[in-house]
Protein backbone atom coordinates (compact mmCIF):
# COMPACT_ATOMS: atom_id res chain seq x y z
CA UNK A 1 0.00 0.00 0.00
CA UNK A 2 1.25 3.47 -0.84
CA UNK A 3 0.89 5.77 2.16
CA UNK A 4 1.55 9.51 2.19
CA UNK A 5 2.04 11.73 5.23
CA UNK A 6 2.09 15.53 5.24
CA UNK A 7 4.13 17.24 7.96
CA UNK A 8 4.85 20.82 8.93
CA UNK A 9 7.57 22.63 10.84
CA UNK A 10 6.08 24.94 13.49
CA UNK A 11 7.19 26.96 16.53
CA UNK A 12 7.25 24.80 19.67
CA UNK A 13 4.20 24.95 21.92
CA UNK A 14 6.15 26.60 24.72
CA UNK A 15 7.86 29.30 22.64
CA UNK A 16 7.04 32.91 23.35
CA UNK A 17 6.27 34.66 20.07
CA UNK A 18 7.07 38.35 19.76
CA UNK A 19 5.31 40.75 17.45
CA UNK A 20 7.68 43.06 15.57
CA UNK A 21 7.00 46.67 16.64
CA UNK A 22 4.50 48.14 14.20
CA UNK A 23 2.72 44.78 13.96
CA UNK A 24 3.80 43.99 10.41
CA UNK A 25 5.28 40.58 11.21
CA UNK A 26 6.17 38.06 13.89
CA UNK A 27 9.67 37.59 15.21
CA UNK A 28 10.71 33.94 15.31
CA UNK A 29 14.36 34.65 16.17
CA UNK A 30 15.60 32.07 18.64
CA UNK A 31 12.27 30.22 18.65
CA UNK A 32 12.65 26.46 18.64
CA UNK A 33 10.97 24.93 15.58
CA UNK A 34 9.49 21.45 15.85
CA UNK A 35 7.37 18.90 14.02
CA UNK A 36 3.73 19.93 14.54
CA UNK A 37 2.61 17.67 17.43
CA UNK A 38 -0.35 16.12 15.61
CA UNK A 39 1.94 15.14 12.72
CA UNK A 40 3.75 12.78 15.09
CA UNK A 41 0.55 10.74 15.37
CA UNK A 42 0.16 10.84 11.57
CA UNK A 43 3.69 9.46 11.04
CA UNK A 44 3.19 6.74 13.64
CA UNK A 45 -0.10 5.61 12.10
CA UNK A 46 1.57 5.44 8.67
CA UNK A 47 4.39 3.30 10.08
CA UNK A 48 1.88 0.98 11.75
CA UNK A 49 -0.10 0.49 8.55
CA UNK A 50 3.05 -0.01 6.47
CA UNK A 51 4.41 -2.63 8.85
CA UNK A 52 1.10 -4.51 8.78
CA UNK A 53 0.75 -4.70 5.01
CA UNK A 54 3.70 -6.30 3.18
CA UNK A 55 5.10 -4.29 0.29
CA UNK A 56 3.90 -0.96 1.64
CA UNK A 57 5.86 2.28 1.49
CA UNK A 58 5.59 5.78 2.93
CA UNK A 59 6.15 9.10 1.19
CA UNK A 60 6.41 12.13 3.47
CA UNK A 61 5.78 15.60 2.07
CA UNK A 62 6.46 18.95 3.67
CA UNK A 63 5.85 22.39 2.21
CA UNK A 64 8.08 25.03 3.72
CA UNK A 65 11.54 26.50 3.84
CA UNK A 66 15.00 24.94 4.08
CA UNK A 67 14.60 24.50 7.85
CA UNK A 68 11.88 21.92 7.22
CA UNK A 69 14.60 19.39 6.27
CA UNK A 70 14.89 18.84 10.04
CA UNK A 71 11.50 17.17 10.31
CA UNK A 72 12.01 15.17 7.10
CA UNK A 73 15.31 13.84 8.49
CA UNK A 74 13.31 12.85 11.56
CA UNK A 75 10.84 11.00 9.29
CA UNK A 76 13.72 9.17 7.60
CA UNK A 77 15.12 8.25 11.01
CA UNK A 78 11.72 6.74 11.85
CA UNK A 79 12.11 4.60 8.75
CA UNK A 80 9.92 6.09 6.02
CA UNK A 81 10.96 5.33 2.44
CA UNK A 82 10.87 8.75 0.74
CA UNK A 83 10.68 12.42 1.64
CA UNK A 84 9.88 15.42 -0.53
CA UNK A 85 10.32 19.06 0.42
CA UNK A 86 8.40 21.57 -1.66
CA UNK A 87 10.23 24.83 -1.22
CA UNK A 88 7.59 27.45 -0.58
CA UNK A 89 8.52 29.10 2.72
CA UNK A 90 5.66 31.59 2.71
CA UNK A 91 2.89 29.25 1.59
CA UNK A 92 -0.36 29.58 3.53
CA UNK A 93 -2.66 26.57 3.95
CA UNK A 94 -4.35 26.77 0.52
CA UNK A 95 -1.00 27.25 -1.23
CA UNK A 96 0.54 24.40 0.74
CA UNK A 97 -2.42 22.16 -0.11
CA UNK A 98 -1.93 22.92 -3.81
CA UNK A 99 1.79 22.08 -3.54
CA UNK A 100 1.15 18.85 -1.63
CA UNK A 101 -1.61 17.86 -4.06
CA UNK A 102 0.77 18.36 -6.99
CA UNK A 103 3.23 15.92 -5.41
CA UNK A 104 0.60 13.39 -4.32
CA UNK A 105 -1.60 13.26 -7.40
CA UNK A 106 0.94 11.34 -9.53
CA UNK A 107 1.95 9.23 -6.50
CA UNK A 108 -1.64 7.88 -6.15
CA UNK A 109 -1.50 6.98 -2.46
CA UNK A 110 -4.16 4.68 -1.01
CA UNK A 111 -3.97 6.48 2.31
CA UNK A 112 -2.98 10.05 3.13
CA UNK A 113 -2.47 10.88 6.80
CA UNK A 114 -2.04 14.40 8.23
CA UNK A 115 -2.17 15.96 11.68
CA UNK A 116 -5.60 17.41 12.47
CA UNK A 117 -4.17 20.94 12.35
CA UNK A 118 -0.81 22.66 12.24
CA UNK A 119 -0.38 24.40 15.56
CA UNK A 120 0.87 27.52 13.81
CA UNK A 121 -1.95 28.80 11.62
CA UNK A 122 -4.61 26.83 13.52
CA UNK A 123 -6.84 27.07 10.46
CA UNK A 124 -7.80 23.37 10.20
CA UNK A 125 -7.86 24.07 6.49
CA UNK A 126 -5.09 22.06 4.86
CA UNK A 127 -6.51 18.55 5.22
CA UNK A 128 -10.00 19.17 3.87
CA UNK A 129 -8.58 21.21 1.04
CA UNK A 130 -6.00 18.55 0.13
CA UNK A 131 -8.69 15.86 0.21
CA UNK A 132 -10.84 17.91 -2.17
CA UNK A 133 -7.92 18.59 -4.53
CA UNK A 134 -7.09 14.87 -4.61
CA UNK A 135 -10.78 13.89 -4.79
CA UNK A 136 -10.43 11.67 -1.71
CA UNK A 137 -13.00 11.18 1.04
CA UNK A 138 -11.66 12.46 4.34
CA UNK A 139 -12.20 12.03 8.07
CA UNK A 140 -11.01 14.73 10.48
CA UNK A 141 -9.44 14.27 13.92
CA UNK A 142 -9.47 10.48 13.97
CA UNK A 143 -8.85 8.97 17.40
CA UNK A 144 -8.94 5.33 16.25
CA UNK A 145 -8.22 3.84 12.83
CA UNK A 146 -8.70 0.22 11.78
CA UNK A 147 -8.31 -1.15 8.27
CA UNK A 148 -10.73 -3.92 7.32
CA UNK A 149 -9.32 -7.28 6.21
CA UNK A 150 -9.70 -6.27 2.56
CA UNK A 151 -7.53 -3.15 3.07
CA UNK A 152 -10.17 -1.21 1.13
CA UNK A 153 -12.51 -0.12 3.89
CA UNK A 154 -11.44 1.46 7.14
CA UNK A 155 -13.29 2.21 10.35
CA UNK A 156 -12.49 5.50 12.04
CA UNK A 157 -13.62 6.89 15.36
CA UNK A 158 -14.00 10.60 15.93
CA UNK A 159 -15.04 12.46 19.06
CA UNK A 160 -17.61 15.14 18.43
CA UNK A 161 -19.88 17.24 20.62
CA UNK A 162 -21.84 14.93 22.87
CA UNK A 163 -20.25 11.64 21.90
CA UNK A 164 -18.27 9.58 19.45
CA UNK A 165 -18.91 8.81 15.81
CA UNK A 166 -17.86 5.63 14.06
CA UNK A 167 -17.21 6.33 10.41
CA UNK A 168 -16.70 3.97 7.50
CA UNK A 169 -14.44 5.28 4.77
CA UNK A 170 -13.45 3.67 1.49
CA UNK A 171 -9.80 3.87 0.45
CA UNK A 172 -8.12 5.73 -1.16
CA UNK A 173 -8.85 8.24 1.59
CA UNK A 174 -7.36 10.97 3.73
CA UNK A 175 -7.51 10.96 7.51
CA UNK A 176 -6.25 13.52 10.00
CA UNK A 177 -4.88 12.43 13.34
CA UNK A 178 -6.15 13.41 16.78
CA UNK A 179 -3.96 13.17 19.86
CA UNK A 180 -4.22 9.66 21.29
CA UNK A 181 -4.58 7.92 17.91
CA UNK A 182 -1.45 5.97 18.82
CA UNK A 183 1.73 6.18 20.84
CA UNK A 184 4.41 7.70 18.59
CA UNK A 185 7.80 5.94 18.62
CA UNK A 186 11.16 7.64 18.77
CA UNK A 187 13.84 7.04 16.15
CA UNK A 188 16.34 4.27 16.95
CA UNK A 189 20.10 4.80 16.67
CA UNK A 190 20.10 2.53 13.60
CA UNK A 191 17.30 4.62 12.14
CA UNK A 192 19.26 7.80 12.68
CA UNK A 193 22.32 6.32 10.96
CA UNK A 194 20.25 5.07 8.02
CA UNK A 195 18.65 8.48 7.70
CA UNK A 196 22.02 10.03 6.93
CA UNK A 197 22.22 7.98 3.72
CA UNK A 198 18.81 9.16 2.50
CA UNK A 199 18.23 12.09 0.20
CA UNK A 200 15.37 14.54 0.55
CA UNK A 201 13.92 15.30 -2.89
CA UNK A 202 13.56 19.07 -3.18
CA UNK A 203 10.97 20.50 -5.56
CA UNK A 204 10.20 24.06 -6.47
CA UNK A 205 6.50 24.94 -6.89
CA UNK A 206 7.12 25.96 -10.51
CA UNK A 207 8.41 22.43 -11.28
CA UNK A 208 5.08 21.13 -10.02
CA UNK A 209 3.17 23.47 -12.28
CA UNK A 210 2.20 25.88 -9.51
CA UNK A 211 2.51 29.51 -10.50
CA UNK A 212 3.03 32.54 -8.29
CA UNK A 213 -0.69 33.35 -8.31
CA UNK A 214 -1.54 30.00 -6.73
CA UNK A 215 0.99 30.73 -3.98
CA UNK A 216 -0.21 34.20 -3.07
CA UNK A 217 -1.90 34.45 0.33
CA UNK A 218 -5.67 33.93 0.39
CA UNK A 219 -6.30 36.36 3.25
CA UNK A 220 -4.63 39.76 3.29
CA UNK A 221 -2.99 40.05 6.70
CA UNK A 222 -2.96 43.68 7.84
CA UNK A 223 -1.44 43.41 11.29
CA UNK A 224 -0.23 41.11 14.02
CA UNK A 225 -0.77 41.89 17.67
CA UNK A 226 0.07 40.25 20.96
CA UNK A 227 -2.96 39.08 22.95
CA UNK A 228 -4.52 42.08 24.73
CA UNK A 229 -3.09 42.58 28.22
CA UNK A 230 -5.39 41.97 31.15
CA UNK A 231 -5.62 44.38 34.03
CA UNK A 232 -4.61 42.82 37.33
CA UNK A 233 -7.38 40.84 38.96
CA UNK A 234 -8.59 40.71 42.54
CA UNK A 235 -6.93 38.35 44.95
CA UNK A 236 -9.45 37.40 47.61
CA UNK A 237 -7.28 37.29 50.70
CA UNK A 238 -9.59 35.69 53.23
CA UNK A 239 -9.81 32.36 55.02
CA UNK A 240 -11.09 29.62 52.66
CA UNK A 241 -14.75 29.64 53.67
CA UNK A 242 -15.13 33.41 53.55
CA UNK A 243 -13.08 33.56 50.34
CA UNK A 244 -15.41 31.07 48.67
CA UNK A 245 -18.47 33.07 49.73
CA UNK A 246 -16.87 36.32 48.59
CA UNK A 247 -15.96 34.85 45.19
CA UNK A 248 -19.53 33.72 44.64
CA UNK A 249 -20.75 37.21 45.61
CA UNK A 250 -18.31 38.90 43.19
CA UNK A 251 -19.24 36.58 40.33
CA UNK A 252 -22.88 37.30 40.97
CA UNK A 253 -22.88 41.03 41.75
CA UNK A 254 -19.78 42.40 40.02
CA UNK A 255 -19.13 40.14 37.04
CA UNK A 256 -22.80 39.12 36.81
CA UNK A 257 -21.95 35.77 35.28
CA UNK A 258 -23.92 33.44 37.54
CA UNK B 1 -23.31 46.32 -4.25
CA UNK B 2 -25.58 44.42 -1.96
CA UNK B 3 -24.16 41.27 -0.49
CA UNK B 4 -25.89 38.30 1.11
CA UNK B 5 -24.78 36.40 4.18
CA UNK B 6 -25.25 32.65 4.36
CA UNK B 7 -25.39 30.93 7.76
CA UNK B 8 -24.90 27.18 8.12
CA UNK B 9 -27.07 26.36 11.13
CA UNK B 10 -26.11 23.65 13.58
CA UNK B 11 -28.76 21.54 15.19
CA UNK B 12 -29.32 18.10 16.57
CA UNK B 13 -32.65 16.59 15.47
CA UNK B 14 -34.10 20.00 14.80
CA UNK B 15 -33.00 21.72 18.00
CA UNK B 16 -30.77 24.70 17.16
CA UNK B 17 -27.47 25.15 18.93
CA UNK B 18 -27.02 28.37 20.86
CA UNK B 19 -24.06 29.30 18.67
CA UNK B 20 -26.33 29.48 15.62
CA UNK B 21 -28.04 32.49 17.26
CA UNK B 22 -24.61 34.11 17.47
CA UNK B 23 -23.99 33.46 13.78
CA UNK B 24 -27.33 34.96 12.79
CA UNK B 25 -26.74 38.04 14.92
CA UNK B 26 -23.42 38.64 13.14
CA UNK B 27 -25.07 37.83 9.80
CA UNK B 28 -27.78 40.45 10.33
CA UNK B 29 -25.20 43.15 11.09
CA UNK B 30 -23.13 42.27 8.02
CA UNK B 31 -26.19 42.08 5.77
CA UNK B 32 -27.46 45.43 7.06
CA UNK B 33 -24.09 47.02 6.26
CA UNK B 34 -24.23 45.68 2.73
CA UNK B 35 -27.94 46.00 2.06
CA UNK B 36 -28.16 42.25 1.57
CA UNK B 37 -30.20 39.33 2.79
CA UNK B 38 -29.63 36.72 5.48
CA UNK B 39 -29.98 33.12 4.37
CA UNK B 40 -29.73 30.16 6.71
CA UNK B 41 -29.39 26.50 5.81
CA UNK B 42 -30.23 23.55 8.03
CA UNK B 43 -29.15 20.11 6.90
CA UNK B 44 -29.89 16.60 8.12
CA UNK B 45 -32.48 14.77 10.19
CA UNK B 46 -34.95 17.20 11.75
CA UNK B 47 -33.73 20.19 9.68
CA UNK B 48 -37.22 21.43 8.81
CA UNK B 49 -38.05 21.77 12.52
CA UNK B 50 -35.48 24.58 12.78
CA UNK B 51 -37.28 26.83 10.27
CA UNK B 52 -39.34 28.91 12.68
CA UNK B 53 -36.40 29.38 15.08
CA UNK B 54 -34.16 30.46 12.22
CA UNK B 55 -36.78 33.01 11.17
CA UNK B 56 -37.04 34.26 14.76
CA UNK B 57 -33.29 34.85 14.67
CA UNK B 58 -33.73 36.95 11.55
CA UNK B 59 -33.24 34.63 8.61
CA UNK B 60 -35.01 35.97 5.53
CA UNK B 61 -34.70 32.69 3.69
CA UNK B 62 -34.42 29.27 5.27
CA UNK B 63 -32.92 26.54 3.13
CA UNK B 64 -33.78 23.03 4.24
CA UNK B 65 -32.02 19.86 3.15
CA UNK B 66 -33.18 16.58 4.60
CA UNK B 67 -34.19 13.12 3.52
CA UNK B 68 -32.91 9.55 3.55
CA UNK B 69 -29.52 10.46 2.03
CA UNK B 70 -28.95 12.98 4.83
CA UNK B 71 -30.19 10.84 7.70
CA UNK B 72 -26.62 10.33 8.90
CA UNK B 73 -23.76 12.77 8.62
CA UNK B 74 -21.49 12.44 5.61
CA UNK B 75 -18.84 15.06 4.93
CA UNK B 76 -19.14 14.59 1.17
CA UNK B 77 -22.94 14.91 1.07
CA UNK B 78 -22.91 17.94 3.36
CA UNK B 79 -20.19 19.54 1.26
CA UNK B 80 -22.23 18.98 -1.87
CA UNK B 81 -25.42 20.48 -0.42
CA UNK B 82 -23.60 23.53 0.94
CA UNK B 83 -21.48 24.11 -2.18
CA UNK B 84 -24.49 23.76 -4.48
CA UNK B 85 -26.28 26.40 -2.40
CA UNK B 86 -23.23 28.68 -2.51
CA UNK B 87 -23.02 28.28 -6.29
CA UNK B 88 -26.65 29.28 -6.84
CA UNK B 89 -27.11 31.91 -4.09
CA UNK B 90 -23.66 33.52 -4.41
CA UNK B 91 -23.33 34.85 -0.86
CA UNK B 92 -20.45 37.19 -0.02
CA UNK B 93 -19.92 35.52 3.34
CA UNK B 94 -20.62 32.01 4.62
CA UNK B 95 -20.69 31.66 8.41
CA UNK B 96 -20.15 28.52 10.47
CA UNK B 97 -19.50 27.94 14.17
CA UNK B 98 -16.18 26.50 15.27
CA UNK B 99 -17.29 22.91 15.94
CA UNK B 100 -16.60 19.34 14.88
CA UNK B 101 -18.79 20.01 11.85
CA UNK B 102 -16.91 23.06 10.59
CA UNK B 103 -13.54 21.50 11.46
CA UNK B 104 -14.50 18.61 9.20
CA UNK B 105 -16.05 20.61 6.36
CA UNK B 106 -14.61 24.11 6.10
CA UNK B 107 -11.39 23.28 4.25
CA UNK B 108 -13.23 21.08 1.79
CA UNK B 109 -15.98 23.67 1.18
CA UNK B 110 -13.37 26.40 0.72
CA UNK B 111 -11.56 24.32 -1.90
CA UNK B 112 -14.70 23.37 -3.82
CA UNK B 113 -16.47 26.74 -3.65
CA UNK B 114 -13.25 28.72 -4.20
CA UNK B 115 -13.91 30.51 -0.92
CA UNK B 116 -11.34 32.12 1.33
CA UNK B 117 -11.37 30.49 4.77
CA UNK B 118 -10.78 32.33 8.04
CA UNK B 119 -11.07 29.98 11.01
CA UNK B 120 -11.81 30.82 14.65
CA UNK B 121 -12.69 34.47 14.08
CA UNK B 122 -13.15 36.53 17.25
CA UNK B 123 -14.23 39.67 15.35
CA UNK B 124 -15.81 40.17 11.94
CA UNK B 125 -17.20 43.33 10.39
CA UNK B 126 -18.03 44.85 7.03
CA UNK B 127 -15.60 47.57 6.10
CA UNK B 128 -15.00 49.57 2.94
CA UNK B 129 -16.98 47.23 0.72
CA UNK B 130 -15.06 44.23 2.08
CA UNK B 131 -14.65 42.50 5.40
CA UNK B 132 -12.27 42.77 8.29
CA UNK B 133 -11.65 40.02 10.79
CA UNK B 134 -9.51 39.09 13.76
CA UNK B 135 -8.36 35.56 14.44
CA UNK B 136 -5.91 34.09 16.93
CA UNK B 137 -2.96 32.12 15.59
CA UNK B 138 -0.29 30.10 17.38
CA UNK B 139 -2.97 29.05 19.85
CA UNK B 140 -3.69 32.59 20.89
CA UNK B 141 -0.08 33.72 21.29
CA UNK B 142 -0.76 36.31 18.57
CA UNK B 143 -3.78 37.87 16.92
CA UNK B 144 -4.03 38.50 13.21
CA UNK B 145 -6.14 41.26 11.70
CA UNK B 146 -6.94 40.39 8.12
CA UNK B 147 -8.98 41.88 5.32
CA UNK B 148 -10.91 40.26 2.56
CA UNK B 149 -12.20 42.24 -0.39
CA UNK B 150 -13.65 39.49 -2.57
CA UNK B 151 -14.62 38.63 -5.23
CA UNK B 152 -14.25 35.11 -3.79
CA UNK B 153 -16.71 34.49 -0.94
CA UNK B 154 -15.37 34.56 2.60
CA UNK B 155 -15.98 31.44 4.67
CA UNK B 156 -15.60 32.44 8.32
CA UNK B 157 -15.89 30.13 11.31
CA UNK B 158 -16.74 32.01 14.50
CA UNK B 159 -15.69 31.02 18.01
CA UNK B 160 -18.71 30.20 20.16
CA UNK B 161 -19.52 32.49 23.13
CA UNK B 162 -17.45 35.36 21.68
CA UNK B 163 -20.17 37.10 19.66
CA UNK B 164 -23.43 38.31 21.22
CA UNK B 165 -26.66 36.51 20.37
CA UNK B 166 -29.54 39.01 20.10
CA UNK B 167 -32.88 38.19 18.60
CA UNK B 168 -34.20 40.93 16.31
CA UNK B 169 -37.33 42.87 17.30
CA UNK B 170 -38.90 41.74 14.06
CA UNK B 171 -38.37 38.15 12.94
CA UNK B 172 -37.09 37.47 9.44
CA UNK B 173 -39.46 36.40 6.70
CA UNK B 174 -38.14 32.87 6.99
CA UNK B 175 -39.49 31.81 3.63
CA UNK B 176 -38.67 28.15 3.32
CA UNK B 177 -36.97 26.66 0.31
CA UNK B 178 -36.03 23.04 -0.06
CA UNK B 179 -32.56 22.23 -1.26
CA UNK B 180 -32.38 19.40 -3.74
CA UNK B 181 -29.88 16.74 -2.78
CA UNK B 182 -28.01 15.48 -5.80
CA UNK B 183 -27.23 11.82 -5.21
CA UNK B 184 -23.70 11.10 -6.37
CA UNK B 185 -22.52 7.56 -5.56
CA UNK B 186 -19.04 8.98 -4.91
CA UNK B 187 -20.45 10.70 -1.85
CA UNK B 188 -21.09 7.31 -0.26
CA UNK B 189 -17.34 6.83 0.20
CA UNK B 190 -17.58 8.19 3.74
CA UNK B 191 -20.51 7.75 6.11
CA UNK B 192 -21.15 7.84 9.81
CA UNK B 193 -22.10 4.31 10.79
CA UNK B 194 -22.99 4.96 14.40
CA UNK B 195 -22.98 7.58 17.12
CA UNK B 196 -22.58 6.78 20.78
CA UNK B 197 -23.59 9.55 23.15
CA UNK B 198 -21.07 10.04 25.88
CA UNK B 199 -19.76 12.57 28.32
CA UNK B 200 -22.76 12.26 30.61
CA UNK B 201 -25.03 15.15 31.41
CA UNK B 202 -22.51 18.01 31.39
CA UNK B 203 -22.61 20.55 28.59
CA UNK B 204 -20.17 20.30 25.71
CA UNK B 205 -16.77 21.69 26.66
CA UNK B 206 -16.17 23.82 23.57
CA UNK B 207 -19.58 25.49 23.82
CA UNK B 208 -20.18 25.69 27.56
CA UNK B 209 -20.81 29.07 29.15
CA UNK B 210 -18.93 27.96 32.27
CA UNK B 211 -15.93 25.63 32.43
CA UNK B 212 -14.31 24.23 35.58
CA UNK B 213 -10.85 22.75 35.03
CA UNK B 214 -8.45 20.78 37.18
CA UNK B 215 -4.71 20.29 37.00
CA UNK B 216 -2.13 17.64 37.77
CA UNK B 217 -1.86 18.79 41.38
CA UNK B 218 -5.11 16.93 42.05
CA UNK B 219 -2.92 13.84 42.05
CA UNK B 220 -5.39 11.18 40.91
CA UNK B 221 -8.42 10.45 38.76
CA UNK B 222 -10.42 10.00 41.97
CA UNK B 223 -9.54 13.46 43.19
CA UNK B 224 -11.02 14.92 39.99
CA UNK B 225 -14.37 14.24 41.63
CA UNK B 226 -14.18 17.64 43.35
CA UNK B 227 -13.82 19.30 39.91
CA UNK B 228 -16.82 17.41 38.54
CA UNK B 229 -18.90 18.32 41.61
CA UNK B 230 -18.06 22.00 41.28
CA UNK B 231 -18.86 21.84 37.57
CA UNK B 232 -22.21 20.16 38.28
CA UNK B 233 -23.15 22.75 40.91
CA UNK B 234 -22.92 25.36 38.14
CA UNK B 235 -24.20 23.32 35.23
CA UNK B 236 -20.71 23.74 33.80
CA UNK B 237 -18.46 21.64 31.59
CA UNK B 238 -15.40 20.02 33.14
CA UNK B 239 -11.90 20.47 31.73
CA UNK B 240 -8.36 19.41 32.51
CA UNK B 241 -4.81 20.55 31.85
CA UNK B 242 -2.51 18.56 29.57
CA UNK B 243 -0.42 17.49 32.56
CA UNK B 244 -3.52 16.05 34.25
CA UNK B 245 -4.53 14.24 31.05
CA UNK B 246 -1.03 12.89 30.44
CA UNK B 247 -0.97 11.63 34.03
CA UNK B 248 -4.19 9.73 33.34
CA UNK B 249 -6.38 11.70 35.77
CA UNK B 250 -8.83 12.87 33.09
CA UNK B 251 -9.67 11.81 29.51
CA UNK B 252 -8.12 13.62 26.55
CA UNK B 253 -11.61 14.54 25.38
CA UNK B 254 -11.72 17.21 28.11
CA UNK B 255 -8.18 18.55 27.71
CA UNK B 256 -8.08 22.33 27.41
CA UNK B 257 -5.10 23.85 25.63
CA UNK B 258 -3.07 23.87 22.49
CA UNK B 259 -3.15 20.10 21.99
CA UNK B 260 -6.69 19.80 23.26
CA UNK B 261 -9.77 21.97 23.01
CA UNK B 262 -9.97 25.71 22.77
CA UNK B 263 -12.67 27.19 24.97
CA UNK B 264 -13.94 30.72 25.38
CA UNK B 265 -16.63 30.51 28.05
CA UNK B 266 -18.10 33.41 29.97
CA UNK B 267 -16.53 32.00 33.15
CA UNK B 268 -13.46 29.77 33.41
CA UNK B 269 -12.50 28.39 36.82
CA UNK B 270 -8.97 26.96 36.93
CA UNK B 271 -8.35 24.80 39.99
CA UNK B 272 -4.75 23.96 40.78
CA UNK B 273 -3.63 24.85 37.26
CA UNK B 274 -0.41 26.82 37.16
CA UNK B 275 -0.99 28.08 33.63
CA UNK B 276 1.56 26.66 31.19
CA UNK B 277 1.60 28.55 27.87
CA UNK B 278 -0.05 25.62 26.19
CA UNK B 279 -2.97 25.71 28.65
CA UNK B 280 -3.39 29.48 28.56
CA UNK B 281 -3.56 29.21 24.78
CA UNK B 282 -6.73 27.18 25.08
CA UNK B 283 -8.67 29.42 27.47
CA UNK B 284 -7.27 32.94 27.40
CA UNK B 285 -10.23 34.36 25.49
CA UNK B 286 -12.58 33.40 28.35
CA UNK B 287 -14.51 36.45 29.53
CA UNK B 288 -13.90 35.97 33.28
CA UNK B 289 -11.14 33.79 34.65
CA UNK B 290 -11.00 32.54 38.24
CA UNK B 291 -7.86 30.89 39.59
CA UNK B 292 -7.61 28.78 42.70
CA UNK B 293 -3.99 28.06 43.39
CA UNK B 294 -1.56 27.62 46.25
CA UNK B 295 1.14 29.53 44.38
CA UNK B 296 0.58 33.29 44.33
CA UNK B 297 3.15 33.55 41.50
CA UNK B 298 1.56 31.02 39.17
CA UNK B 299 1.28 32.38 35.58
CA UNK B 300 -2.48 31.81 35.57
CA UNK B 301 -2.86 34.62 38.11
CA UNK B 302 -1.75 37.15 35.49
CA UNK B 303 -4.88 36.31 33.52
CA UNK B 304 -7.23 35.82 36.46
CA UNK B 305 -9.97 38.34 37.21
CA UNK B 306 -10.47 36.76 40.63
CA UNK B 307 -8.12 34.54 42.55
CA UNK B 308 -8.12 32.62 45.78
CA UNK B 309 -4.69 31.65 47.01
CA UNK B 310 -5.29 28.36 48.72
CA UNK B 311 -5.40 24.61 48.55
CA UNK B 312 -7.88 23.40 45.95
CA UNK B 313 -8.78 20.38 48.10
CA UNK B 314 -10.06 22.78 50.72
CA UNK B 315 -11.39 25.65 48.59
CA UNK B 316 -13.12 23.75 45.76
CA UNK B 317 -15.59 21.79 47.93
CA UNK B 318 -16.39 24.98 49.88
CA UNK B 319 -17.01 26.77 46.61
CA UNK B 320 -19.31 23.96 45.48
CA UNK B 321 -21.38 24.47 48.64
CA UNK B 322 -21.47 28.25 48.18
CA UNK B 323 -22.58 27.96 44.54
CA UNK B 324 -25.30 25.47 45.48
CA UNK B 325 -26.56 27.89 48.13
CA UNK B 326 -26.35 30.93 45.86
CA UNK B 327 -28.06 29.29 42.91
CA UNK B 328 -30.95 28.10 45.05
CA UNK B 329 -31.87 31.66 45.96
Amino acid sequence: MKIAVCVKLVPSTTALIRVVPGGKSLDFTGVEMVLSPYDEFALEEALKVRDKIPGSEILVVSVGGEASTKILEHAYALGVENCVLVKAPDADAPAAARCAAAVLKPYTPSLVICGRQSIEDDQWQFTGMLAELLDLPHVTAVSSFALAADNVMAECKRRIEGGEETIDVALPALISAEKGLNDPRSPTLKGRLNAKKKQIAVKMPAELGIDAGALSPSLKIEAYAPPPPKSPGKVIAKPPKEAAAELVRLLREEAKVI
Amino acid sequence: MAFDIFVIAEHRDGKLKKSTGELLTVARKLAAAGGGKVLAAAIGAGASKTASDLAAWGAGTVLIAEGPALEHYSSLRWTRVICDAIATRKPAVILMTVSSLSRDLAGRIAARANAVLASDCTALSAEGGGFKLVRPILAGRALVTAAHAGPAPLLATLRPNVFAAEKPAQPGAGSIETLAVADDPKDARVTVKSFVAGGGTRPELAEAAIVVSGGRSLGSADAFKIIYELADSLGAAAGASRAAVDAGYAPHSIQVGQTGKTVSPVLYIACGISGAIQHLAGMRTSKYIVAINTDANAPILKLADYAIIGDEFEVVPLLTEEFKKALKT
